[in-house]
C-alpha cells in the first residue's frame, strides 16, 4: 500500500544560519554519515535560505527528477514553511513531500553548551535526522479533497436565540430553515413581562427580529414542526421534518379574528388549579389574570408569527364547524393531516431552549397545592396588571443549588426576581416584598439593579430559605416560617402571594433531540460541547448549539451565544467542504471489522461502507487519529502520519547510542498541550538530557499499542505518552483511551518479566515546561535503577 | 454466541452465489490460485470458500520457518535437479515427473512473490536467500498466512469465511461448483462456478495421534488437525480418481510434541543418535545414503531403534552453541511456537540434553508425498471442471509451501483456460435439496435423540485405523487380514453415520469432518491392500509383503462409483522424463 | 495447548458480533461462554497455533502446555509490533528467554 513506485530521492538541507548548530554538535561528522545514507540524493548545510543559487539548484534537481522530496533540518517559522511549500509546489513538488526536523525543540544546541556532552548531542542529532529521514522516505503526495456542500442551515427552536441566529445568517445571504414545535415563534422570552437591566418589553426586541425575517426571501419559517430524522454528513445533511397540522391555511388566513369570535370553546388553563380559597378578592383577581382566555382557534403562540391562526383540535366538539362558517377567506381546513418535509442543509443549529424546573417537586413550598404559590415565570404574567397584593414573598434558589433537585445555579433568577420587585414597586408602591435568599448573585452591571432594589422601601431581604409554607386557616393567606441566618432569629410571616424563583432545565425538546441525534449531554442534561474555547460546538461535527439549551443564561447571553453559534456554523456553509487530505484510511485487507474504531471515535464519525467495513465520514472526521491508536491490528493510518512512518521513526532510534547503561526514552507528545511544554522547555534554555526523543502526535489517543510494542522490542528503555489533563482533551477522550490501552500493554509487559513502568502516561499542560524536564529526569533516574531494557543490544 | 438451532429444513435459508472460479479452501494453494486468477484476468469473479478464516486457516496457521523448495540457480540448481532429488526422496517413485517439472519451473517466481509482498527472507552475506538445506531457504514466516490472505483480498477475491464445504455441485459428471454450510450463520451455501479448484489441504486425524489419550492434547499433531481431507472426500464421492493414497506421509517428529524436526536436523545439522550414543543414520543406513537417506528411512530409523531396545532416539542438539540454540528456537517460533513453550515446560536446555524424536501418526498430504487427486498437466482432475492444487493434488511429492503455491497458480491457469469454453447449466435444485438434507440432518434430530456424536465416531475410527491399518501404535505395520478387518468396520461406521447428531453448528462441522474422513479412510485402505509390497517402510509396511515388488513400479489408482459406492482399484504406468537412477538424487 | 482466559481482562470484545479470537481460530474453537468471557470450547482440539493470543487486544489469552505433556508452569508471550514480533518465554525454573524479529517487510 505504501510502496512508492518511484524510489525516494531525498534532498537533505540543514539550515544553520548563525552557525549555532555547528558549535553545538560535530556537524561535519553528521553530514558525512547522512550523505551516505540510503535514498539521500544530496545533503548540505545551508546558511542563507534565500540565496538564489540554492533555489535554482533545487528547482533544477526537481525538474530533472534528481530529488523528489525534501527534508529540512532546522528552525523554520510557520510562514517560512508555508512559503517554501508553495514556492516549490509551483515547481511541481507536492506540499506533503516536505519533512521538517527541528533539532532545537528536542534540546540540541539550546542551552548554550554548558555541561553538555558534545558527543552525545551529536549522536542524538544524527538519530533525530535519521528518524526524520525514515519518515521522509515514506511520504506520499496528497491533494486536498473538495466535497460538494449545501449552502443552507437548519435552526431548531425559534425563541430569542433561534431568531437571532436566523437573522445573522440573512445578512450573509444564506438560506435558512427555522423550525419550532409551537404554532408561533418567540419561545419563553415572549411570555416575559420585562427584561433586565433596562426593564424593557421583550416583545419589542423579538418583534424587531421577526420584522427582519419577514423581509427576507431566504428564510423559511416552519412552525408546529419537529425533526424526525437526520442523515448525511456535515455540509450535506438531509433533515426530515414532521409538521403537525395547523388546520388553517397559512396563505389564506389574514388574521381577521372572525373565527375566534365565533368559536364557542375556551380552552381551560391547565397550570393553576381551581382556587381552594376564594375569599381574598386580590387572589380572585390574580387567578383571573392567570386564567386563560384562549379559544380553541387562536392566533399563533407565543407570538403571532406566522400570522395564520391555529386550532387546538383536542378541545373541539366533533361536529362544530363555527370557525369554518365564520371565515371570510375559507382558510380553515379541518381535514389537514400531519406532513413531512425534507431539507438539504450544510449545518444544523440547535436553539431549543429551556423549561422551568417542575416546582411541585419542591414539596415543602406547596406549589401546585396552594393557588397563591406561583413560579417566577408565572409572576411575569401578573406584573403588567398586578392584583392588589400587600404582602408578597419571593423564595430564591427554590429547588436550585440543591442535591435533591437542581444541583447548580441558574444564574438568572436573582436578577430576574429583583427586576420583578422593582417593576412591581413602580406599579404597586405599597406592596411589601420579602426576598428569601441564600446568596444574591448579580454579576457585572446587574449590581446596579441590586442596589436600586435594596434602596426601595418595604423590600426586606431575609437570608435563609423558608422551612415551611402552610395555608392560614380560611384567610387564603400563607404562613411562612424561616430562619434569618444573619440575625439568628426565627421569622414568621403571613403572605398573600409566594413567588418561587425556580431554575432552568434543558427543555423537553432538547432532551428529545439529544436522543434522536445521539448528542452527548452533560450531567445536567444540557448539550455538551467539549471545549472551553468552542462552547457552541457539539461533539457532532456540523451540529451547533446556541442559547439556553447549552446552559442557564439570560437573554443578552442567549443572543451572544446565538451569534457565536452562527459564526462557528459558517465553516460548513459554502459551496464546498474542503477536506484536509490527512484523513484516516482503513486498510480493508487487514481490517477484521471489530469496530473498535467506530466505538472509540469521539465524534461518531465512522459508518459502515458498502462492504461492511468501517469508514470515516470525511466531513465529520476531525483527524485526531484516535481510530489509528485504537485499532488492535494497526490497520488504520492517518494519511501523512501513518503507522509505517511512525514505526520507521521509532526503529531509527539506536537505543544504546550513549552506552547500554544509559536509558533512552521515547516520548509521544500530544500536539495540543504536551508538545508545547517540551518545546518551550528547550527554547527557554532548560537543559534537556540527550536521553529523550519525542514524536509529536495529533492526540495522545492516536498512539497505537503496536508502536509502543515496537519501541520496547527495539530496546528503548522507557516510553512516555503525554496528553491533556482529564476533561481538557481537545478530542474529548483521547487521553483516557490511551491511558487504558497502555495500561493493558503494561500488564502484558509484567507477564513478559519486563517492568510495567517502562510504559507510562502523564498529563502535561501547555506551560508545563519545567515539569516536562523534571519528569524526564526523574524517569531517567528510575530507568537507570531498573537497568537496561532486556531487548536492548 | 447463542445460535438459533433450526427445527426443520424449511427454516434454513439458502444462499446461491454465482461466480466464475470457485476455490474451495483458502490456504496457501488457494490464495495463490486466487491471486493468479485475478492477476491474469482482473474482471473475473473469483470466490474463495473457507471453513475457517483465511487470515489464519490451514496448515500455515501459526506461520512457517522455511520455504523448502527454492532453486539457488546461482549454485547451479535446476528444476530437473529438484525433480531428481524429489524422486529419490520417495525411494525412486512413483512420482509424476511431468507435474514435478512444470511446478519446479515456476517455483522461484512464486517464492519471490512472497518476498515482494513483505515476507522476510533471511539473507546470507552476498544478499542471496539463505540456504539451510539444498533447496531450503529460511524465512521469518509468522505472518505468512496473513500476507497471502491480504494479497488475495487486495486482488479482489470474494471471500466467504466460516463456510464449510460439504460436496461438489455436479451437472452429470461435470463439476459446476460446490455446496457448503455456514458454520456461524447456519445457512446453506450453493456456489455455482464455471470452474472449481479444490485446495483443502491434506487429511489429518484419520489415524490416532500418539497423544490421543490425553484430554487436552488430542490434537498434538504435526499437521493441522483442522484439515480433515474434505477435498479428497468430495472428489471421492463425485467419482474422481485418487492416486497413491498408500504413499502416506509419516515422518520423524519430536516426541510427545509432534513438532518439526527438519529445522533441527537439516538446518542446524544435528544428527539422529540413539540411547547408546550411536549416530544411527551413519551406522545403520549408510547404504541408503546415511544422513541424506530418503525420508522414510529417517522415519523408520528411530522406530526401529526403539523396537530393538536401543531407544530412546534423539536429535543431538548438544552440539549446538547457545547462540545457535537460540536461533533454532527463533526459527521454530515461526512455525510451531508452542514447541518453545514445550521445552520450557520441561525446563529442557537443548544444549545440555538432546531432543527426543519418534514417528508421527500417518497423514495423507499430497504436498509431502504423492497422494491426492490424479490430475493432468493443467491440474484438472478426472472430473471435468474440477481442478486440484496443493496438498490436495497428488503426484508431486515434496512441494511444501513454495510448490503448493506454485501449483495453485498452475491450477488457476488451467481453470481460466477451461472456463472460457463453458457455460453454467441451470441450478439442479433437487441436488441442492438432497444435499441440504444430508448436511443438516444431524442437527435436526430433536432434543432427546439417542445417537452418536461426531467426536465418538472420530475416536472409534482413529482407533480402528491405528490398530488395523498401520498406525503409530503398531509401528505402522499392517497385513491383509488386518486391512480387511479395517475395511469391514469402516463400512459399519459409514453405515452408522445415520446416527450422528449435533447440538450446534460447531458440532455439525465435527460430524461432517468425521464423515469425510471415513470416505478417505475407506479408499486409503483399498490402496494399502492393493500395493502388496513394502516400497517405503514406515509409510507403508506390509508385514506379509516385506520386499519391493518390481511389478508394482507404477501408480496405484482408485475411483469410487458415485451411485453404487463400489471402489475400483487399478494402476497407471510410470513415465520417466528425467533420465538416471531414480533412487539417486 | 488450550488458551487460558484472564476473565478480568477479557471484555468479550465489547460484546460485538464475533470476538476477535472467535473470528480467527482456525478450528472454530474460541467462543463466548455463559459469563460472556472468551473460552476454548474443546481444549482437546486446540492446535496451539496461538492466533487467538496474538489477536486479543486486551492480552487476555495465554497458551499453556497441557499437564499431560509439560510441567507447571511455563509461559510464552507474544507481543505484536508494527512489523516485528517479540516473544518472551519463561520456563518452569523461571529462566527467561527473549526473541525479537521482523515478520513483515525487508530491511529498508
Amino acid at each position: 500500500m505504501e510502496k512508492t513506485k518511484v524510489p525516494s530521492k531525498v534532498g537533505l538541507f540543514i539550515f544553520d544560519p548563525g552557525g549555532g548548530l555547528a558549535r553545538a554538535i560535530d556537524l561535519e561528522a553528521v553530514l558525512q554519515k547522512l550523505t551516505k545514507a540510503k535514498n539521500v540524493a544530496r545533503c548540505e548545510v545551508i546558511r542563507d535560505l534565500w540565496e538564489t543559487n540554492f533555489h535554482d539548484s533545487i528547482k533544477k534537481d526537481l525538474a530533472a527528477g534528481d530529488i523528489n522530496r525534501i527534508l529540512w533540518v532546522g528552525r523554520f517559522s510557520p510562514d517560512q514553511e508555508k512559503k517554501i511549500q508553495s514556492e516549490l509546489a509551483s515547481e511541481g513538488l507536492n506540499p506533503y513531500l516536505h519533512e521538517w526536523c527541528d533539532l532545537g525543540e528536542q534540546g540540541i544546541g539550546q542551552n548554550g553548551g554548558d555541561g553538555v556532552d558534545r558527543g552525545a548531542e551529536t549522536q542524538k542529532a544524527l538519530i533525530l535526522i535519521q528518524m526524520a529521514l525514515a519518515r521522509t522516505r515514506l511520504l506520499e503526495p496528497l491533494e486536498p479533497l473538495s466535497l460538494p456542500a449545501v449552502d443552507a442551515v437548519l435552526i431548531v427552536g425559534a425563541g430569542v436565540a433561534g431568531l437571532h441566529t436566523a437573522t445573522s445568517f440573512m445578512d450573509l445571504g444564506k438560506r435558512v430553515y427555522l423550525i419550532d414545535k409551537e404554532s408561533g415563534v418567540g419561545g419563553k422570552v415572549a411570555s416575559l413581562s420585562r427584561l433586565y437591566p433596562r426593564i424593557c418589553d421583550p416583545r419589542c426586541g423579538l418583534e424587531y427580529e421577526i420584522q427582519k425575517l419577514k423581509e427576507s426571501d431566504k428564510v423559511e419559517v416552519h412552525t408546529l414542526s419537529l425533526i424526525k430524522s437526520l442523515a448525511g454528513s456535515p455540509g450535506n445533511f438531509e433533515v426530515t421534518i414532521e409538521k403537525r397540522p395547523r388546520y388553517v391555511n397559512e396563505e389564506r388566513c389574514n388574521a381577521c379574528g372572525e373565527c375566534m369570535r365565533a368559536c364557542p370553546i375556551v380552552i381551560p388553563e391547565q397550570s393553576t388549579p381551581i382556587p381552594l380559597f376564594s375569599t381574598a378578592p386580590a387572589l380572585q383577581g390574580a387567578m383571573n389574570l392567570l386564567k386563560s382566555r384562549k379559544k380553541a382557534i387562536h392566533p399563533a403562540t407565543p407570538m403571532p408569527y406566522p400570522s395564520a391562526f391555529v386550532i387546538d383540535r383536542m378541545h373541539c366538539p366533533p361536529e362544530c364547524r363555527e370557525c369554518v362558517k365564520a371565515c371570510p377567506t375559507q382558510a380553515v381546513e379541518l381535514e389537514q393531516s400531519p406532513s413531512e418535509a425534507v431539507f438539504r442543509v450544510g449545518t444544523v443549529i440547535l436553539t431549543t431552549g429551556w423549561d422551568p424546573y417542575p416546582l411541585s417537586k419542591v414539596e415543602e413550598y406547596g406549589y401546585g397545592l396552594y393557588p397563591n404559590v406561583i413560579s417566577n415565570l408565572e409572576m411575569e404574567r401578573l406584573l403588567e396588571n398586578p392584583p392588589e397584593f400587600r404582602e408578597l414573598g419571593f423564595i430564591q434558589c427554590a429547588g436550585s443549588r440543591d442535591e435533591r433537585h437542581l444541583n447548580y445555579c441558574s444564574s438568572v433568577c436573582c436578577s430576574a426576581t429583583l427586576k420583578q420587585v422593582r417593576y412591581l414597586k413602580e406599579k404597586a408602591p405599597d406592596a411589601r416584598c420579602y426576598i428569601f435568599y441564600q446568596d444574591i448573585r448579580t454579576p457585572g452591571f446587574d449590581e446596579e439593579l441590586y442596589q436600586q432594589v435594596k434602596s426601595l422601601s418595604d423590600v426586606i431581604f431575609i437570608r435563609g430559605n423558608p422551612s415551611t409554607v402552610k395555608p392560614e386557616g380560611d384567610t387564603g393567606k400563607l404562613r411562612i416560617r424561616a430562619e434569618d441566618t444573619l440575625s439568628g432569629k426565627e421569622v414568621s410571616l403571613s403572605l398573600d402571594l409566594l413567588v418561587l424563583a425556580g431554575g432552568m432545565t434543558p427543555s423537553d425538546g432538547s432532551r428529545d433531540i439529544a436522543q434522536l441525534l445521539n448528542l452527548p449531554q452533560n450531567n445536567f442534561g444540557f448539550f455538551e460541547s467539549h471545549l472551553q474555547c468552542h462552547p457552541e460546538e457539539s461533539q457532532r461535527t456540523g451540529i451547533y448549539v446556541g442559547g439556553a439549551c447549552r446552559g442557564p443564561m439570560n437573554v443578552s447571553q442567549s443572543i451572544e451565544s446565538s451569534h457565536r453559534a452562527a459564526m462557528e456554523a459558517l465553516a460548513f456553509l459554502n459551496e464546498t467542504v474542503l477536506i484536509e487530505p490527512t484523513y484516516p484510511v482503513v486498510d480493508v485487507t487487514k481490517c477484521d471489522k471489530c469496530k473498535r474504531c467506530m466505538e472509540d471515535c469521539p465524534f461518531t464519525a465512522f459508518y459502515f461502507d458498502a462492504n461492511g467495513f468501517p469508514a470515516p465520514d470525511l466531513a465529520k472526521c476531525r483527524q485526531c487519529g484516535n481510530c489509528m491508536g485504537t485499532c488492535p491490528i494497526a490497520a488504520i493510518s492517518l494519511r501523512h502520519f501513518t503507522i509505517k512512518q511512525t514505526a520507521a521513526r521509532i526503529q531509527a532510534i539506536k537505543a544504546s547510542f550513549i552506552g547500554k547503561e544509559e536509558p533512552v526514552i521515547l516520548a509521544f507528545l500530544c500536539k495540543n498541550d504536551a508538545y508545547y511544554a517540551a518545546r518551550s522547555a528547550a527554547d527557554s534554555g532548560l537543559p534537556i538530557p540527550p536521553n529523550v526523543f519525542f514524536i509529536k502526535v495529533p492526540c495522545a489517543g492516536s498512539v497505537s499499542n503496536a508502536l509502543v510494542a515496537d519501541a520496547i522490542s527495539f530496546g528503548i528503555d522507557g516510553i512516555l505518552i503525554a496528553g491533556c489533563v482529564d476533561g481538557q482533551c481537545h478530542y474529548v477522550k483521547g487521553n483516557q483511551l490511551v491511558k487504558t490501552r497502555s495500561g493493558d500493554l503494561s500488564d502484558k509487559l509484567k507477564k513478559m518479566m519486563i517492568e510495567p513502568e517502562r510504559v507510562r502516561f502523564e498529563n502535561l499542560e501547555i506551560r508545563d515546561s519545567r515539569r516536562y524536564v523534571e519528569l524526564v529526569n526523574s524517569y531517567i533516574r528510575e530507568l537507570k535503577a531498573m537497568g537496561p531494557n532486556p531487548f536492548k543490544v | 454466541m447463542t445460535e438459533k438451532i433450526p427445527k426443520s429444513l424449511e427454516e434454513i435459508p439458502a444462499e446461491v452465489i454465482e461466480t466464475d472460479l470457485l476455490i474451495v479452501g483458502g490456504g496457501n494453494a488457494g490464495c495463490f490460485a486466487a491471486i493468479e486468477a485475478k492477476t491474469k484476468n482482473p474482471s473475473l469473479r473469483v470466490t474463495i470458500m473457507e471453513k475457517a478464516h483465511i487470515s489464519r486457516s490451514g496448515a500455515t496457521a501459526a506461520g512457517m520457518d522455511a520455504i523448502n523448495t527454492y532453486l539457488r540457480t546461482d549454485k547451479g540448481e535446476t528444476p530437473e535437479g529438484l525433480v531428481k532429488w524429489s524422486r529419490a526422496q520417495v525411494g525412486g517413485g512413483p512420482i509424476r515427473e511431468d507435474l514435478a517439472l512444470s511446478n519446479a519451473k515456476i517455483l522461484n517466481e512464486t517464492v519471490d512473490m512472497l518476498e515482494e509482498w513483505g515476507l522476510p527472507f533471511l539473507k546470507d552475506e552476498e544478499g542471496h536467500k539463505q540456504l539451510r538445506g539444498r533447496f531450503d531457504v529460511s524465512i521469518h514466516g509468522e505472518q505468512l498466512k496473513p500476507i497471502m490472505a491480504e494479497k488475495a483480498m487486495e486482488m479482489g477475491a470474494q471471500v466467504f469465511n466460516r463456510v464449510a464445504a460439504t460436496n461438489l455441485l455436479m451437472d452429470g459428471d461435470r463439476c459446476v461448483g460446490a455446496i457448503g454450510f455456514g458454520v456461524r450463520d447456519g445457512k446453506l451455501y450453493v456456489f455455482r462456478a464455471k470452474a472449481t479448484i479444490v485446495s483443502t489441504g491434506g487429511a489429518c486425524g484419520i489415524y490416532k495421534s500418539p497423544t490421543t489419550d490425553y484430554s487436552s492434547a488430542h490434537h498434538q499433531t504435526w499437521m493441522s488437525p483442522f484439515n480433515v481431507g474434505t477435498g479428497y472426500a468430495m472428489g471421492i464421492r463425485g467419482g474422481a480418481e485418487m492416486s497413491s493414497l498408500e504413499q502416506r506421509w509419516v515422518a520423524t517428529r519430536t516426541k510427545d510434541f509432534s513438532g518439526p524436526v527438519d529445522t533441527l536436523s537439516v538446518a542446524f545439522g544435528c544428527m539422529i543418535i540413539n540411547a547408546k550414543g550411536e549416530k544411527v543414520m551413519q551406522v545403520r543406513y549408510a547404504d541408503k545414503g546415511g544422513d541424506k537417506a530418503a525420508r522414510f528411512y529417517r522415519l523408520t530409523a528411530p522406530m526401529t531403534e526403539w523396537l530393538e531396545g536401543r531407544g530412546p532416539t534423539y536429535i543431538d542438539t548438544t552440539v549446538l552453541t547457545p547462540e545457535a540454540a537460540h536461533e533454532l528456537k527463533e526459527d521454530l517460533l515461526n512455525e510451531r511456537p508452542s514447541f518453545v513453550l514445550f521445552l520450557a515446560s520441561r525446563g529442557h536446555d537443548i544444549t545440555k540434553e538432546p531432543v527426543e524424536i519418534y514417528g508421527s501418526d500417518p497423514y495423507i498430504v499430497g504436498g509431502h508425498t504423492g497422494s491426492g487427486y490424479w490430475v493432468d498437466i493443467k491440474r484438472m482432475t478426472t472430473v471435468s471442471g474440477l481442478f486440484a492444487a496443493g496438498e490436495t493434488a497428488g503426484g508431486n511429492p515434496n512441494k511444501f509451501v513454495g510448490g503448493c503455491g506454485a501449483e495453485g497458480r498452475l491450477a488457476a491457469r488451467g481453470a481460466l483456460e477451461y472456463l472460457e469454453k463453458v457455460k453454467l447449466p441451470p441450478l439442479d435444485t433437487k441436488q441442492v435439496e438432497k444435499e441440504k438434507e444430508r448436511v443438516f440432518a444431524p442437527l435436526l434430530r430433536g432434543p432427546e435423540y439417542d445417537g452418536v456424536t461426531g467426536i465418538e465416531m472420530e475416536e472409534r475410527m482413529q482407533r480402528l485405523m491405528d490398530e488395523y491399518a498401520g498406525g503409530i501404535h503398531q509401528f505402522y505395520r499392517m497385513n491383509e487380514e488386518r486391512l480387511d478387518h479395517a475395511l469391514k468396520n469402516l463400512k459399519m461406521l459409514k453405515d452408522q453415520t445415520k446416527y450422528l447428531y449435533a447440538k450446534d453448528l460447531h458440532g455439525l462441522m465435527n460430524v461432517h469432518e468425521v464423515i469425510d474422513r471415513l470416505d478417505v479412510a475407506e479408499v486409503l485402505v483399498h490402496h494399502l491392500k492393493y500395493r502388496k509390497e513394502t516400497r517405503w517402510p514406515g509409510w507403508q509396511t506390509r508385514m506379509d509383503y516385506p520386499e519391493i515388488d518390481p511389478k508394482l513400479d507404477c501408480f496405484v489408482e482408485s475411483s469410487r462409483d458415485p451411485k453404487s459406492g463400489e471402489i475400483k482399484m487399478f494402476t497407471r504406468p510410470y513415465e520417466q522424463i528425467i533420465p538416471g537412477d531414480r533412487t539417486k538424487p | 495447548m488450550p488458551p487460558k482466559t484472564d476473565k478480568e481482562k477479557c471484555d468479550s470484545c465489547k460484546a460485538e458480533k464475533e470476538t476477535l479470537c472467535e473470528q480467527i481460530c482456525p478450528g472454530d474453537l474460541m467462543t463466548l461462554g455463559e459469563d460472556k468471557k472468551a473460552f476454548c470450547r474443546m481444549p482437546r482440539d486446540c492446535w496451539d497455533c496461538m492466533s487467538c493470543v496474538k489477536a486479543c487486544p486486551k492480552s487476555a489469552l495465554e497458551t499453556r502446555m497441557p499437564y499431560q505433556l509439560g510441567y507447571h508452569v511455563a509461559r510464552l508471550i507474544p507481543m505484536m509490533g508494527t512489523n516485528t514480533i517479540t516473544w518472551t518465554c519463561i520456563d518452569i525454573n523461571g529462566k527467561v528467554e527473549r526473541f525479537h524479529y521482523k515478520n513483515r517487510g525487508s530491511d529498508e
